[in-house]
């Protein structure tokens, strides 16, 4: 490929350029799931237990279905077919004689109109037998607690994989108490020895309360049958095909009786890899043989939806008096609510990788609650993590009088060194009575990997067709474009990139993990590369030249040395497609698989002002800076980190769901459950750093999840910078700040 | 229920349409009027993703019910560009400064931004984080929206100080 080089710098790679779609954004025009009004359209509403535990004694539907207007009212003993075992959320497709969280659906309704259906609902009696619920995840774990599963449910790790972060060996262990579902340990050296050299032994147990990913398209999903009994669903969602599979595994038919038509997806965060309502949607469908739409409300995305755990990490941690580490001893417990699920090895890993412990011993622990259960957001359990790591280095460094930021530099894992998987980190990279203070905070993310295909097609125009799978949030594809274009060797204006649904795209992974650009950007990379071997193959057949004698420029393929022989991608183009012609249509393809990771490292400054009176932060200046790789596309790049180290600060300072003791979500809306608004924030400086990965496409590295890591940390370090305080449970509220300033606590 | 007629004008156009009582505006304009620019984001006027203009004040669709825009001037995100559809100054901001990531929030936020700029042509960067704050973002961090509704607060001004 050397020889074929392209003679000019094309407008591609590195370049600023806003996404082609954005007019159609700015204007209202873009459709998303609750947009499409296809004829003989019905609505569906769920009926949802009120209760987190209860026994499901009796259920009457007979008002309901005697509205009119109603086409359907489902309960469990309508879909004996589906599963039983419920090993994941979205096989539990109506609570079968048990609800195990509060808002788990209970029954389905689908009417002509959505009024109908709310007033269906209302129609719907059902008899519970209310039983003691398990809330708090320290309690859960305890033998005798409320079960949560039934026996025999297997825990859940395709989350886990599905992000393929990191692997860590399953505890072998067999868990005791009914409700821990995963367990992990891992041990390194001789921690009791550690601690007996230590000179400063510092203890502190770190809280992070559930948050919600706050996409804000709630979940929304159309489902249509055809006459041949092929399913069409339209779907907001992270990835296409992985949604097809659990829905065909959910539904017990083959992946290709269903087409997922991926519609402009309104945030996901991880909150939209995994299905939720499509099945449920996709039986009234079938059931009325008409269209159904199913939209969540706000108050059932927080009821309801699948935010990311609660986490509770005791860390313990022996140095010598210059700082030398000596000893870790940690336990995560994180809450998964009522299925299993959570990514328990992000939390070991960072906990005993990110700082060089000669002696370790790290225990996980996976809680079944009946809470909602959880999945994926944006980096999972890596900002509670690194909350409590950072938080921690930076108490020691603080307690033993040392500079934070060297202590951690002397520390930090470099590449090469083993992480506690035995895997190698690969290349890397006051005034007015306020109190000012500055905080920093690290955090990094090893980046996903999942095989991907993409295709190249020479227009007879001269311009690329690309065709991905790839679903499309935050600006990605015009970055696909950019690799296409530096690549093939034509501006980016004449590359134009499609994301193809489940019938006509090459397979296609996730749109998380931040691996779109890593993976899919490669896949796109070799494919262009592919069509321009061919295009340059067809050139030299055409000019009777060698390959290794042409080059490109401006559209034009030419004899090096000879500017008048020459033909235009246009012309090679035309002839792919000419009734009769002998040459062969350009379409480059590449389907690769891959095995290395690209991890992605941030670092996050805050500089702020307490009020010691009411506890209220000012953010005044915030810092973000990150290793990408290569930026492909700056003007994107920026915007993944600044949208980033704000979902990061909400969870730093606003953000958690809050329950009862029996179970009762008590912040069930935006104005209770409050997420930043542009009036809480400073501008946010970016800083991008360019450290290639080896196997990234022109160098990238995964950018979406690092931002959101760093900023608990920097905002609680730089609140004990100001005031003395060490606040060690999210969110860092006012309540809690001046309260532990009250308090005099250290 | 019996469904009434709703004249009001939108986007400049008269419309009459038929509704139940206790629909909203919102609804109204996605369901009856094929607008579907303005989103629900949360159904509770906190997200800002269904903010219209009625009688050039910006408002939460979503709480108001279709039948008090009776008589009234809507203005939704399709009446924003010019009739010939050349973009509005702050769309075009929006655009090139790449504002929109998943886009959800983004009519919403323009219809808030441009309220608050026909109130304020000069509004300082503090003016326009509380003009915004009504409405909720999850992918951007604010900062580039906050740049780009500043620029195109000039470049309105100067179109103003060129007539």
């Amino acid at each position: 490929m050397s020889t074929m080089k392209t003679t000019r710098d094309v407008k591609g790679v590195g370049v600023s350029i806003p996404r082609p779609d954005g007019p159609e954004k700015v204007t209202g025009r873009v459709q998303y799931v609750a947009d499409i009004q296809p004829k003989g359209l019905l609505h569906a509403k769920l009926l949802r237990s009120p209760h987190a535990h209860a026994r499901i004694v009796s259920i009457d539907v007979s008002a309901a279905k005697a509205l009119p207007g109603v086409r359907a009212v489902l309960t469990a003993k309508d879909i004996p077919h589906l599963k039983k075992k419920a090993p994941t959320r979205a096989h539990a497709v109506l609570a079968i004689d048990r609800a195990v969280f509060m808002g788990q659906p209970v029954a389905a309704v689908a009417a002509d109109e959505l009024s109908i259906a709310e007033e269906a609902l209302d129609l719907i009696k059902v008899e519970y037998q209310v039983l003691p619920a398990s809330i708090d995840p320290l309690k859960a774990m305890l033998p005798g607690a409320p079960p949560v599963a039934d026996a025999g449910t297997e825990a859940d790790t395709s989350e886990a994989l599905a992000h393929s972060a990191v692997a860590i060996a399953k505890s072998a262990a067999p868990a005791k108490a009914v409700n821990i579902s995963q367990q992990a340990r891992l041990q390194r050296g001789d921690p009791a020895k550690g601690f007996a050299e230590s000179d400063h032994v510092l203890e502190k147990t770190y809280r992070v309360p559930m948050v919600h990913q706050g996409y804000l398209e709630a979940h929304a999903v159309l489902a249509e049958w055809d006459r041949n009994g092929l399913l069409t669903l339209w779907a907001s969602t992270q990835g296409s095909f992985n949604t097809r599979s659990e829905v065909a595994d959910v539904l017990g038919i083959p992946e290709n009786r269903i087409r997922v038509i991926p519609v402009e997806c309104g945030g996901g965060f991880g909150g939209k890899i995994r299905a939720l309502c499509e099945p449920i949607t996709a039986v009234l469908a079938q059931v009325t043989k008409r269209p159904v739409r199913y939209v969540m409300t706000r108050r059932e995305e927080l009821q309801a939806g699948m935010p990311a755990p609660q986490v509770i990490i005791k860390l313990k941690t022996g140095v010598k008096r210059d700082g030398t580490l000596m000893a870790l001893d940690a336990e995560t417990v994180i809450d998964s609510g009522a299925f299993s699920g959570a990514v328990l090895a992000v939390s070991a890993v960072f906990l005993g990788s990110m700082y060089k412990w000669p002696a370790f011993d790290i225990r996980g622990f996976e809680v079944l609650t009946h809470k909602p259960s959880v999945a994926a957001y944006r980096a999972p359990v890596a900002p509670q993590t690194i909350f409590a790591i950072e938080s921690h280095m930076e108490q020691i460094a603080r307690d033993l009088d040392l500079d934070s930021v060297e202590f951690r530099m002397r520390h930090l894992i470099q590449e090469g060194d083993p992480m506690v998987n035995g895997q190698q980190w690969v290349a890397a990279g006051g005034k007015n009575g306020k109190r000012r203070g500055v905080g920093l905070a690290l955090g990094g993310w090893l980046g996903g990997l999942q095989p991907t295909g993409a295709t190249v097609r020479l227009n007879p125009d001269g311009s690329l067709a690309v065709l991905t799978g790839q679903v499309d949030i935050a600006g990605t594809n015009i970055s696909l474009a950019q690799i296409a274009a530096s690549a093939y060797g034509v501006d980016t204006d004449l590359v134009r990139i499609t994301t193809g649904d489940t019938d006509v795209a090459p397979m296609t992974g996730l749109s998380a993990g931040s691996k779109t650009i890593y993976t899919v950007g490669a896949a796109v990379l070799q494919a262009s590369e592919d069509a321009r071997r061919q295009t340059f193959e067809i050139a030299a057949a055409e000019l009777e030249a060698s390959v290794h004698d042409l080059e490109l420029t401006d559209g034009k393929i030419t004899v090096r040395g000879m500017p008048d022989k020459g033909i235009t991608l246009a012309t090679i183009g035309k002839k792919g497609n000419l009734y009769m012609s002998k040459t062969p249509p350009v379409l480059g393809k590449a389907n690769p698989a891959f095995t290395q990771q690209a991890p992605g490292f941030a670092a996050q400054l805050a500089r702020l002002e307490v009020d010691p009176d009411t506890g209220e932060v000012t953010i005044q200046d915030f810092v973000i800076v990150q290793d990408v790789g290569k930026a492909i596309n700056p003007l994107g790049v920026e915007g993944q980190m600044q949208g980033g180290a704000v979902q990061s600060l909400g969870i730093a300072l606003t953000e958690g769901l809050m329950f009862d003791d029996s179970g009762r979500l008590t912040n069930p809306s935006l104005l209770d459950y409050r997420k930043l608004t542009a009036a809480d924030l400073p501008n946010l400086e970016t800083i991008i750093v360019e450290v290639p990965a080896p196997a990234g496409p022109f160098g990238a590295r995964g950018v979406g999840e690092p931002p959101i890591i760093p900023a608990p940390a920097a905002i609680a370090n730089a609140i004990q910078n100001a005031t003395g305080a060490r606040l060690t449970e999210l969110p860092l509220s006012p309540e809690r700040i001046a309260l532990a300033l009250v308090n005099g606590k250290r | 229920m019996a469904k009434h007629v709703l004249s009001c004008t939108v986007n400049g156009e008269p419309v009459e349409v038929l509704v139940q009582p206790y629909v909203t505006l919102l609804d109204a304009l996605r369901e009856d009027m094929g607008l579907t620019g303005p989103k629900e984001g949360c159904g509770t006027g906190d997200c800002g993703a269904c903010t219209v203009h009625v009688d050039g004040k910006v408002v939460a669709s979503c709480l108001m019910l279709a039948m008090q825009a009776r008589g009234r001037k809507i203005r939704t995100i399709e009446g924003l560009a010019a009739a010939d559809s050349t973009l509005h100054p702050l769309q075009d901001a929006f655009v090139r400064h790449g504002v929109p990531q998943c886009g959800f929030c983004i009519p919403g936020v323009l219809m808030a931004a441009a309220a608050l700029l026909e109130e304020n042509p000069r509004p300082s960067e503090e003016e326009i984080r509380y003009g915004i704050a009504g409405n909720l973002c999850r992918c951007t961090g604010y900062t580039k929206m906050v740049t780009a509704i500043s620029e195109a607060a000039e470049m309105l001004a100067s179109q103003r100080s060129a007539r």
